[in-house]
């Protein structure tokens, strides 16, 4: 490898040695977590929903995320070797949505066998919510693996909300910077995520009284 | 991206501005040239509204940037950074 690649050259790279890896990771991570859904899946009623997603990193993707970890977001080329994609915690990802909320918990309890080695990450409510917006988990299948795979699972409304800011506000355009973190956009985004947490709510609600009304 | 979001919702990014310290987006860093500092954003989530207020009144005669962060940038990354911010 010549001395005087630039480490972002260098991580595009590994990135392209490690690309039939990470697609292996996500082929059997995505096959682990349907083979374990499948009693959810087959129990769905009419209106309730389970989806499974999956995506391997994409190459510009994770160079940013490993820089984005670096002090001021600055990779040191004095040192390339210290720096490597799989360092990255979700270069193979799964997300399974389900709605509503008990399927949620149901996903949870069926994957939690074959989670049970691996790193809970949650993700943070909104405001310090006790309650986290998602449950996370990363992980390998085998001890010797490269690639490092992260499972998330999450309520279908705000993982369908999730595919927007994603790319909106939490990966926005370089033009959008500043602009889209003001509180003219976070307030409604947070006033989002907690409505839609709340219908969840009231619509489970609605249900099991339904349910106990019946019997 | 989510540290800074967390940074204005749990109140220390305001003790920053107040303090005159800009936001850099790129660089996940606040800065105040006239008074030569320089806190990451992962330094100022780690540490207490108390901390971060000494850090700010802390005095610096040296003339030099003060850096704070976790874990403490090269020399390079931190020239780097100087040259952008200071350009």
């Amino acid at each position: 490898m010549p001395r005087n690649r630039s480490v972002e050259d260098k991580l595009r790279a590994e990135y392209f040695e490690l690309l039939a890896d990470i697609r292996l990771a996500v082929l059997e991570t995505e096959t682990r977590v349907r083979s374990h859904l499948l009693g959810v899946s087959l129990n769905l009623k009419q209106y309730e929903r389970l989806l499974v997603t999956s995506r391997v990193k994409e190459c510009n993707s994770a160079v940013d995320a490993l820089r984005r970890r670096q002090p001021f977001g600055i990779f040191d080329e004095d040192r390339p070797d210290d720096y490597s994609l799989t360092q990255l915690r979700d270069l193979a990802g799964i997300r399974v949505m389900a709605f509503p909320r008990q399927r949620i918990d149901d996903a949870h309890a069926a994957l939690l066998e074959i989670l049970s080695l691996w790193t809970a990450d949650p993700v943070p409510g909104v405001d310090g919510a006790s309650v986290p917006l998602a449950r996370k988990y990363f992980g390998t299948w085998t001890p010797h693996t490269r690639i490092t795979a992260e499972i998330q699972i999450v309520g279908l409304l705000i993982g369908s909300f999730w595919e927007v800011e994603h790319s909106a506000i939490y990966k926005p355009d370089p033009n959008l910077r500043g602009v889209v973190e003001s509180e003219k956009v976070m307030q409604p985004r947070n006033d989002v995520l907690a409505a839609l947490q709340a219908f969840e709510l009231a619509f489970e609600e609605a249900v099991s009284n339904r349910d106990t009304r019946r019997s | 991206m989510r540290y800074h979001m967390t940074m204005k919702r749990n109140g220390r990014e305001p003790i920053l501005q107040a303090a005159g310290y800009a936001y850099n987006f790129d660089r996940m860093a606040y800065y105040n040239r006239g008074a030569r500092k320089v806190f990451s954003v992962e330094w100022v989530r780690d540490h207490t509204h108390e901390e971060i207020q000494q850090a700010l009144e802390a005095p610096n005669d040296s003339g030099d940037w003060q850096i704070y962060a976790d874990p403490p940038p090269s020399q390079r990354v931190v020239n780097e950074f100087l040259a952008e911010i200071d350009a």
